[in-house]
């Protein structure tokens, strides 16, 4: 099977999904894909602001599921890719509106004319994880380069694997390599040793990230920030291109074996 | 006659006896046992095998009523009667050991912990997974991750890591060939004389039978960088462990 619905998860909350969603689901688009960004987080949605959607939703994925709408009436265009939708959820309603069946369903419709559904899921391995990640085809956990974040990125995989979903690939956000030699913070190896999960992307810590949220822009959009070029990797890896791994485990490497040999 | 069996899922308890006896009975005889190993069962969910016995509603409530008390979740009533198989569907418990689906979807799962344990990735290599109902041994060859739970009444042995925050209980020993960093409780039926061995032993807790051991932070990292396979065993009612050397050798 083609895989098409891409869910972004991680268990714990703050780590980066809505922003991985948001950058790799416009990605992709400016790649060409045609791709739908699907906000997960029914009652704290999110990714509307971050992708700066918020003020055009007039119907969401609940009005959809509870037939209020058709599927077309609740995605929004975003005008700055030629193919690139916003499904928003409901903030007014809670996890429970919606099966994690009627989210396959959901998707199965979105099959149909997009290559790319990337899905945001919420925190927690409750129901709103699950429904998150009943469509999926493919999963791209979200971890930070620290001990709590990546314990819960272990949990959430196990939790994955048991449902048979797969394969699941890691995104390390939030790097700093600086910090990494300082031993301040997880290395890449230290956070394969307990996940043994395969690298889809390192996304380093961004300062452009934080006013690119507020503003509603993706960074992927304009800018040449480090996180920017991090996540169009990822999405050229995704769409099957080889792309090595971006430089911070390969210069956190280097200067830990010359922070050795000094 | 009460038996523990483990098996893909989870455990399996076997209630049999002559077929007069009443249900009460057998489950006076399981209240018992529970209450002698807490730790074994705290937490678990249990699939009973009733035979050919007939049961009722409110025998299966009884049942459930009991296992509920003791931290204990029933999913799934096996039997051999029509009518307690209707009463088993009819409490929205399963009447056979397959799970009813692997999905999130799924309702009642066996055991939050030891399907999504045991039975984690259908899809890859099932076989490895091992004995299908062994009494003696579960033996895993993979990772086992947080939140992970593998129980089993005999020995557990593990080819992989376990991860800090997952979970072995064994009624035997436990074997780990690879990083031990989470909880493993071996003779968890009550057997002092069981052992924990792995290559690296960096537990969060240690527990044989009723002792229980908690390494230090800076224990942990020294043990780690020792990087000497280990084994701990029950000396002087106290939990100690016995580096592996070629020369003195930990069991004669």
């Amino acid at each position: 099977m083609e895989e098409k619905v891409i869910t972004v998860t991680s268990g714990k909350g703050g780590v980066g999904k809505t922003t991985t969603t948001a950058n790799v689901g416009a990605a992709l688009a400016l790649l060409g894909r045609k791709v739908v960004v699907l906000d997960g987080d029914i009652g704290l949605r999110n990714l509307d602001i971050v992708m700066g959607l918020e003020n055009r939703i007039v119907y969401d994925v609940v009005d959809y599921v509870e037939g209020r709408c058709r599927l077309r009436q609740a995605l929004i265009r975003d005008k700055r890719a030629s193919e690139l939708y916003l499904l928003p959820t409901a903030q007014t309603r809670d996890k429970t509106a919606i099966a994690p069946e009627q989210m396959v369903q959901v998707c199965d419709e979105l099959r149909k004319e997009f290559d790319y559904i990337i899905i945001d899921s919420p925190a927690g391995i409750e129901r709103g994880f699950q429904n998150a990640v009943a469509p999926a085809d493919r999963v791209l956990v979200v971890t930070n380069p620290e001990v709590s974040s990546v314990r819960d990125a272990d949990r959430v995989i196990g939790l994955v694997e048991s449902y048979g979903k797969g394969p699941v690939q890691l995104i390390i956000n939030r790097l700093v390599a600086a910090r990494v030699r300082r031993q301040e913070m997880l290395s890449t190896q230290d956070i394969i040793d307990v996940l043994s999960t395969e690298i889809i992307g390192i996304v380093p810590e961004d300062e452009a990230i934080l006013a690119s949220s507020n503003r509603g822009t993706p960074v992927v959009f304009n800018g040449k920030s480090p996180a920017a070029i991090a996540y169009r990797d990822i999405a050229r890896r995704l769409i099957g291109e080889n792309v090595p791994l971006a430089q911070p485990q390969t210069t956190s490497w280097w200067q830990r074996l010359l922070g050795r040999t000094e | 006659m009460i038996a523990i069996k483990g098996y893909r899922q989870g455990l399996l308890i076997v209630l049999s006896g002559p077929p007069e006896e009443p249900w009460l009975t057998r489950l006076r005889e399981l209240e018992s046992k529970l209450n002698a190993n807490p730790g074994f069962f705290r937490g678990g969910s249990v699939a009973f095998d009733a035979g050919a016995m007939s049961l009722s509603e409110d025998d299966l409530r009884r049942s459930m009523a009991l296992l509920a008390a003791h931290e204990i979740t029933l999913w799934a009533v096996l039997s051999r009667d029509e009518a307690t198989r209707a009463h088993v569907r009819s409490l929205g418990l399963a009447d056979r050991l397959e799970p009813a689906s692997t999905a999130p979807a799924s309702g009642s799962s066996p055991d939050n912990s030891a399907p999504s344990a045991v039975a984690s990735s259908p899809h890859a290599a099932p076989a490895e997974e091992g004995h299908a109902d062994a009494t003696d041994g579960l033996l895993v060859r993979r990772r086992v991750r947080s939140g992970q739970v593998l129980r089993h009444p005999g020995h557990i042995v593990v080819i992989g890591d376990v991860n800090p925050g997952a979970q072995l209980i064994a009624g035997g020993d436990i074997i780990v060939w690879g990083r031990l960093q989470g909880v493993a409780h071996a003779g968890a039926l009550g057997d002092d004389q069981a052992v924990v061995c792995a290559l690296d032993m960096s537990p969060t807790l240690i527990r044989i039978a009723d002792a229980a051991y908690v390494p230090r932070p800076d224990e942990i990292r020294s043990r780690h960088r020792a990087g000497s396979a280990e084994t701990a065993r029950i000396e002087d009612q106290q939990i100690r462990f016995i580096a592996w050397d070629k020369q003195l050798r930990a069991f004669e």
